[in-house]
């Protein structure tokens, strides 16, 4: 502590930083939570009503975590570990399920597996009831895995070969070295992915709503409560209950890590490649990644025919028209770029930062940040939305541009993968790397931006696509903020959707999909080449 | 950021008391459908000219209702347009509405209006059903065509049925509304009283639970309920009859019937409270009222016009055509959370 007040500019940053997250991210909140006022709460409470969605988000919680981790870790381990072809294409096929844009992807599902769909009836005969516990389970096993995937692997990825090379030498076979040295060394990884996936399966809305049928969990109960019965007072009491789950989840976390050591990156760099895995392991998980790339290329196939044709399923004519709408609605299309790009490389920036002040620095109220850094994940879309818009949607602030506020509660909103992928990776880097660098004179900062920065390069990698991606496709945050001028393209198909124009609302969506992509592709060159130099100029 | 910065500019002009004729710019909420919005506000343009428009599109009433509430402090909307009075009048109650009695509204019923102007009806929504041919004509052939409500508790129904949520969907509860009606007004001729809305309420409750048997998925918006059927995952959904038309135009296998008696929405128009422009709003309101604005919006939309001499849609129920229960809007509003409480105890 005392070491920290010495460098003034340490502090500031700290400053900044803290004052940051309490204006962007608890204000807006506390807006929330206070509306209820105490009676309100305790009311709440007495009626009951809430006990049947908390089961339900617990059961979906524990069951949907399980399989998105389990299948996030698999994809992960075929990714980093072993040598099974295609890799490229797999790699983009493990971030397309956080690019749904809502109800199209959610409607795709049915129109393949519904009662009446192509898959489930025309292909099986079966007419399955997919709207319900089984189905919402199968979905968000599948949303949520990439959030898993993407912290696993860039954990796995900064693990030593040396060490299980070592345990090779000393005769331990393919399995032994994965159950004694690769799975242990991940643990950091698998408990922040459980916390962020659980988090977010709990929290997450849209599925429910679409897939769940009459299964209700707590995010559909709050948003009927605010719709259907003008209940925001309750509404907030649901919301608030979530925080406080996520708080239990993060306590759990904390438990589940331990107080080990998890550095597997202690300074030299090492050369050594990683033992090779054994032959049918490769295709098991070929196999693995391919199945799921075929769901997901069903699912999204499924969008480009729509867009293609007249009217689907009823007339398979093929048509352009419905790709006149992209060109008539091109601002939105702009505006989702210019947001969700400005709001990940922010994002991407600020939560290394704050990971790096919170795993490296010693100061009072550390863990009440690292607590704060965590929310936006458990706060659902709405009620994001609806904070900022209470909040800032103020005479005071009416200069603020509504772009920019946007851009804003984009970043504060995503702040939780970034951060948790930023912290992780700190855990793998020996301080005594960092701690060198100061002893030789240079400031915390510099060490920082120097040493440690470049070091967490596929951390930050992950903050900013992760954030891109979910801001391209959120909606439930941006309908409470958008104005004319600042529409952006998920309000535009939910526009089209609901007016029936199934063709427009998924030319529109593979239009956002294939904008999202190229911007992904392009991020992935870009920063190939800049880990290309790093390591060239390292060795 | 022109856009925000043109917003404060009304404001400050509207409260130096300059702009008192209806010019300048407003900011339009509209509910309405997508393929509705553009058209309606061009004609709008044509007609008065000299005033702006800029649309806010949100097809989702219950969302364009919380955002203005949480807007109150600084709000950016001039006019709330679309979406059944349910949506508007809790707004009036709460003090986010501005009262205005437009000398248009003169022609319009005085059911279908505030009676303190908080809101002004100007289109009708009547609610059918939605019925997928194909799959009918195969599966259930046997079956005659739903005539009325009731029989919808066919057991042939059970599982091809799906239902807005009403708690989470306006049309939703308008249907739950209806059966309590349509009892409530059964009971009446048999004996009046005030005591037969308990009785109807029991009913409906009776009447939902039997139904929920029959119902393989309430949806969370009311367009998807349509969807569904139209994509054949379900033969029929109790829907808005407009819609169900303006989707049989997009080229679905589905057609709308009429099962009778049945409810009705009263599609508004309201002013927000401290909007920037509140001449331009009223000069708003006074055209959509007229004969003009009501024909766009059935031919845009398939919706009936509150104006008795607009011609319905080809093909569109009709007040005349169609048998409506005595729908008492006020009763519905006020009663609706316990209602809805009722509903969820009675079907799980």
């Amino acid at each position: 502590m005392r070491k920290t007040l010495r460098e003034p500019a340490l502090v500031l940053t700290l400053m900044v930083v803290i004052g940051l997250l309490g204006f962007f991210v608890i204000y807006p909140q506390l807006r929330v939570v206070l509306v209820p006022g105490l009676a309100g709460y305790v009311e709440f409470f007495r009626e009951q009503t809430w006990v049947k969605p908390l089961l339900h988000s617990l059961q979906i919680t524990v069951l949907s975590t399980t399989t998105a981790v389990t299948l996030g870790f698999v994809y992960a381990y075929a990714m980093v570990y072993s040598d099974m072809p295609w890799k490229r294409f797999f790699r983009l096929v493990g971030i397309l399920p956080l690019l749904s844009p809502p109800f199209v992807v959610a409607a795709s599902y049915i129109l393949l597996f519904g009662p009446r769909g192509v898959i489930s009836y025309r292909l099986l005969g079966q007419s399955p009831n997919v709207l319900g516990l089984g189905g919402l389970w199968g979905v968000q096993t599948i949303a949520f895995f990439p959030f898993a995937y993407q912290l696993i692997a860039d954990v796995l990825s900064r693990s030593d070969p040396s060490l299980e090379q070592a345990a090779r030498n000393l005769g331990a076979g393919a399995w032994g070295v994965f159950r004694t040295v690769t799975l242990p060394l991940s643990r950091p990884g698998l408990a922040a992915a459980t916390l962020m996936t659980a988090i977010y399966v709990m929290e997450d809305f849209g599925n429910p709503a679409l897939i769940g049928g009459q299964f209700t969990v707590l995010p559909t109960q709050a948003y009927g409560l605010i719709s259907g019965f003008g209940d925001l007072a309750g509404a907030a009491a649901v919301s608030t209950m979530l925080t406080v789950l996520a708080l239990l989840l993060y306590i759990g976390r904390m438990r589940l890590e331990g107080n080990r050591s998890y550095v597997t990156i202690a300074g030299r760099a090492s050369a050594m490649p990683r033992p090779p895995v054994p032959r049918q392991v490769t295709w098991a998980c070929f196999s693995v990644c391919l199945l799921l790339s075929l769901v997901l290329l069903l699912v999204f196939g499924v969008l480009l025919v729509s867009a293609l044709v007249q009217a689907f399923p009823a007339n398979f004519a093929f048509t352009l028209r419905h790709f006149d709408y992209v060109s008539a609605r091109a601002l939105s299309l702009r505006n989702t770029l210019i947001y969700g790009g400005t709001a990940a490389i922010i994002c991407g920036l600020f939560t290394v930062l704050l990971g790096y002040l919170v795993q490296r620095r010693e100061w009072a109220g550390r863990r009440i940040v690292d607590v704060v850094a965590l929310l936006p994940a458990a706060i659902p879309g709405i009620f994001f939305g609806i904070g900022y818009a209470s909040a800032f949607n103020q005479r005071w602030l009416d200069w603020l541009d509504r772009g920019a506020l946007i851009t804003i509660s984009m970043i504060f909103w995503n702040i939780p993968i970034g951060y948790q992928a930023a912290i992780v990776g700190l855990q793998q880097i020996d301080r005594s790397i960092d701690e060198a660098a100061i002893s030789l004179g240079a400031s915390s900062l510099r060490s920082f931006r120097d040493i440690l920065f470049p070091m967490l390069h596929s951390a930050l990698l992950v903050g900013i696509v992760t954030t891109f991606v979910r801001a391209v496709t959120t909606l439930s945050v941006v309908i409470f903020l958008f104005t004319p001028g600042t529409t952006v393209a998920t309000i535009t198909i939910f526009q089209l959707i609901n007016d029936f124009n199934w063709g427009g609302a998924t030319a529109f969506t593979v239009a956002v999909i294939g904008m999202a992509v190229a911007v992904l592709v392009i991020i992935w060159v870009i920063s190939g080449r800049w880990a290309t130099v790093q390591n060239m100029t390292s060795s | 950021m022109h856009l925000a910065a043109g917003g404060v500019g009304a404001a400050l002009v509207g409260r130096q008391g300059v702009a008192r004729a209806a010019s300048g710019k407003i900011s339009v909420y509209s509910a309405l459908n997508e393929s509705t919005n553009n058209a309606f506000v061009e004609a709008f343009k044509k007609s008065v000219p000299g005033i702006n428009v800029e649309l806010l599109p949100l097809a989702a009433a219950g969302e364009l209702q919380t955002r203005i509430r949480t807007e109150k402090d600084s709000p950016k909307g001039d006019v709330f347009i679309g979406g059944s009075s349910e949506f508007h009048s809790p707004l009036g109650t709460e003090g986010l509405l501005l009262p205005y009695k437009s000398p248009s509204a003169a022609n319009v019923g005085p059911i279908y209006k505030d009676p303190d102007g908080m809101w002004t009806g100007w289109y009708l929504g009547i609610f059918g059903f939605a019925l997928n041919t194909d799959r009918f004509a195969k599966e259930l052939k046997d079956l005659k065509k739903p005539v009325s409500w009731d029989d919808l508790l066919n057991a042939a129904w059970k599982g091809h049925l799906t239902l807005p949520d009403p708690v989470k969907t306006g049309g939703g509860y308008i249907y739950i509304a209806t059966q309590i009606f349509r009892f409530a007004a059964e009971a009446m001729a048999a004996s009046p009283g005030a005591e037969q809305y308990a009785i109807a309420e029991d009913k409906a409750m009776d009447y939902m639970k039997k139904l929920h048997a029959n119902i393989g998925q309430y949806t969370g918006t009311a367009p998807q309920a349509i969807q569904l059927v139209g994509q054949g995952q379900f033969i029929g959904a109790p829907n808005w009859s407009h819609d169900i038309l303006t989707a049989k135009s997009q080229g679905q296998t589905i057609d709308n019937l009429n099962p009778q008696p049945t409810g009705f929405e009263v599609g508004a128009v309201s002013i927000i409270q401290g909007g920037p422009n509140p001449d331009g709003a009223k000069a708003f309101v006074d055209w959509v009222l007229t004969k003009e604005a009501g024909a766009l919006n059935v031919k845009l939309s398939n919706r009936l016009s509150v104006l008795k001499d607009v011609a319905p849609a080809p093909g569109a129920p009709t007040l005349d055509s169609v048998q409506l229960v005595p729908y008492d809007r006020v009763w519905a509003t006020n009663n609706k959370a316990r209602i809805l409480k009722k509903w969820q105890a009675a079907i799980s």
